[in-house]
């Protein structure tokens, strides 16, 4: 292929050992904390995080959801009837086993590959079809781009759409709820790129300082658009950027929900002792940055079969095959569930009416001003004469 | 209640201390503010009175300072932020005008931004283009955010409980040369400026001239000096709000008079002069004798060491106007 580059040899910030690409396989040497290896097999570094049956199992059925999502999100978009696609594929495992590790009414600040976040805290698969076609009748009205999601009634924030800007704000509203009083704890998800804004260092600092119930986590999936985390920062790791602001940082594997899990779970715990947390969960990107990108002009192939050989999903089941919890049977129908659920959320979303353009000057302010109801009032008219 | 004698700063200050006061979500954060006042002693007291988890002094980061606000904003407390000087503003111009506007429509009406940005601003005081910036402009563009200017002790202490008790983000432009230059009696009630009223400074007859900020004090001795020494009969009128503007107000007093001179500190292209000029002949144009002129500071730094008495517009230039557009022919 004519424009095809060389990517740059083994990140720093997203590796740990020298050649190859994943850094999974010697994770201890990279300190990345584990709870089971590629097969599925207790590593023996974390501690197995207490989890029953049901839930384990709960876990691993949202994370073939969310998988599945995303393939049909990709085929939605190549037909045409969906207008732009962010992909989550391989990025399962961090955002589903940390919303698992928080409360109900605890606060999550989304990045834009995160649909599990809000299907564990009951949203509608229609709900979220609605939102990628931009439909009239998603809490959003139409207004956002596909997979920027979120929703007040289940406590997570739709993210401002400038890559990282909203880490500050969940910052915030910790330093908020912690100003009120109130027990809320807080959780934030932003990628390895976003490390390089002044946001992340202002909410680092500020987080130091000031002590909120927050936990930030930073999915290092190796890649920024076509950016590696090894241009992104010549720091050894992003958790160590906790150590400049007396933030408590740690790695762990972010395609291992267990570890993921344990983590998050106990970050949460410190959150409500004045004990913010960074955590970078090294993950990758297994899919395009978005439906309008081009992986093939700057990473190798060889990069994603190495990455693609510690798929979460991959790993989770044999995990819960060893645990005598899975098996080929369950994993049939689990597929079949989904398939036919998200065809019924596909079918009823997309039958949904598009918003009244009309509605474009709701919720600017409270209350309208009369400067938007006049040109409100003067688009309508020009509109209904062109039609 | 009995009124007292406040200079502009001590309005503001008993403003945010009614809002404190009567509000336990309201909160206060910024450079300096607590134990020290600020550096203009805006908030002196404050942070003695409301204690230092309401009163904040924070890191030295105004992008950090309004999007941590912006976050409590949106877990339901009122913040009010001061940036020190509003020429150090634009590093938390995303956070004003691309979260703190756009929540509330971005999530459907779902959140709100309910937050008040101190902006300290005007020149006359030697600040040079970091101290002395009319920035003011640049927030007016896309809706979302309300701004208000109040450049009378009334309007200070009236037009911040206003601002905080809004449920939307408000910029509070506020004029520095006249923090301590201007007092005067006020009753401190707790009763809030209506956001959208214009004031009509002095009634006249044959100029209308449209202006905010601390200028309008120019402008009320420019009119003096002509009633007196010409006859022209001025009209002025204060905008105290930009984001919602006084329409009725301006289209009266323009229909009146047929001649409008716009007089502001902010630059001139694209300036909100440029925006007043559009709609009055779009609205008014039938009744228009001369076209509307525009007093304004050129597209150029606030220069340090002449810039207030070559670069603010002043009486001179301001009368200048007012005499041209009176001698305009077609």
């Amino acid at each position: 292929m004519a424009g095809k580059r060389k990517s740059g040899k083994k990140p720093a910030a997203g590796g740990g050992r020298a050649g190859g690409y994943c850094p999974l396989g010697d994770a201890v040497r990279a300190g990345i904390r584990q709870v089971i290896d590629a097969q599925g097999r207790l590593t023996g570094d974390l501690p197995e995080p207490d989890l029953d049956r049901d839930t384990l199992i709960r876990l691993y059925e949202m994370m073939v959801l969310v998988r599945a999502i995303d393939e049909r999100g990709w085929v939605l978009q190549r037909s045409g009837r969906v207008e732009f696609w962010i992909p989550h594929k391989g990025l399962e495992a961090v955002h589903i086993a940390a919303t698992m590790a928080f409360a109900r009414n605890d606060w999550i600040f989304l990045g834009y590959r995160h649909p599990g976040a809000l299907l564990l805290r009951g949203a509608a698969l229609v709900q979220l079809f609605a939102q990628f076609f931009g439909r009239r009748d998603e809490p959003f009205k139409g207004r956002r781009l596909p997979t920027l999601m979120g929703d007040r009634r289940l406590n997570v924030v739709p993210m401002t759409t400038q890559v990282g800007s909203y880490i500050p704000h969940a910052c915030g509203a910790a330093w908020g709820a912690k100003i009120k009083g109130d027990d809320t704890r807080f959780l934030t998800f932003f990628g390895d790129g976003a490390t390089s804004r002044g946001e992340f260092h202002s909410a680092l600092n500020f987080a130091g300082i000031f002590k909120p119930p927050v936990v930030f986590i930073c999915e290092n999936n190796g890649w920024a658009v076509t950016t590696p985390a090894s241009a992104q920062t010549a720091s050894r790791t992003f958790a160590q950027k906790g150590d400049a602001y007396a933030v408590r940082n740690l790695r762990v594997d972010g395609n291992d929900p267990l570890a993921v899990y344990a983590a998050a779970r106990e970050a949460r715990d410190l959150a409500a002792k004045e004990a913010p947390s960074l955590i970078e969960a090294v993950t990758y990107r297994l899919g395009f940055h978005t439906s309008s990108d081009n992986p093939d002009l700057y990473r190798e192939p060889e990069e994603v079969e190495e990455w693609a050989a510690w798929d979460p999903l991959i790993r989770t089941c044999k995990y819960l095959e060893r645990k005598g919890y899975w098996g080929k049977r369950q994993e049939a129908d689990l597929w079949t569930r989904c398939t036919r659920d998200i065809d019924a959320a596909v079918e009823q979303a997309e039958a949904m009416p598009l918003p009244d353009p009309a509605s474009m000057f709701d919720d600017t302010f409270e209350q309208m001003t009369w400067m938007l109801e006049e040109q409100k009032a003067a688009l309508l008219g020009d509109l209904e004469r062109c039609s | 209640m009995k009124a007292r004698r406040l200079n502009v700063m001590e309005a503001l200050n008993a403003g945010m201390a009614h809002e404190l006061e009567s509000d336990a979500d309201v909160v206060l954060m910024g450079e300096d503010v607590g134990r020290a006042g600020g550096i203009f002693r805006t908030t002196s007291g404050l942070q003695q009175r409301f204690g230092s988890a309401r009163v904040i002094d924070t890191p030295l980061d105004e992008k950090g300072i309004v999007a941590h606000a912006v976050g409590m904003a949106l877990y339901g407390l009122r913040p009010i932020v001061e940036i020190q000087f509003s020429g150090f503003i634009h590093d938390a111009f995303e956070h004003i005008m691309f979260c703190a506007t756009r929540y509330r429509w971005a999530s459907g009406g779902q959140y709100s931004c309910p937050m008040v940005i101190r902006s300290p601003s005007y020149g006359g005081i030697k600040g040079g283009f970091w101290h002395s910036q009319s920035c003011e402009a640049y927030f007016v563009h896309q809706g979302g955010i309300k701004i208000l200017t109040p450049a009378t002790v009334d309007d200070a202490y009236r037009m911040m409980i206003a601002a905080i008790r809004d449920p939307d983000p408000v910029l509070l432009v506020e004029p520095v040369p006249l923090y301590r230059a201007l007092s005067d009696e006020i009753v401190l009630d707790g009763q809030a400026a209506e956001i959208g009223r214009a004031e009509v400074v002095r009634a006249g007859q044959d100029v209308s001239v449209l202006t905010y900020g601390p200028i309008r004090h120019q402008v009320a001795k420019v009119a003096d000096d002509l009633a007196a020494q010409t006859g022209i009969d001025v009209e002025i009128i204060d905008l105290r709000c930009l984001i919602p503007y006084d329409i009725g107000c301006i289209l009266d007093s323009v229909t009146k008079t047929g001649r409008a001179v716009i007089v502001h500190e902010a630059p001139l292209s694209l300036g909100f002069g440029a925006e007043l000029a559009a709609v009055i002949q779009e609205k008014a144009f039938g009744y228009l004798h001369t076209p509307v002129l525009r007093v304004a500071a050129p597209d150029v730094p606030y220069h340090f060491s002449i810039g207030d008495e070559c670069y603010r517009p002043d009486a001179g230039r301001i009368r200048i106007a007012i005499e041209r557009i009176m001698e305009f022919e077609h």
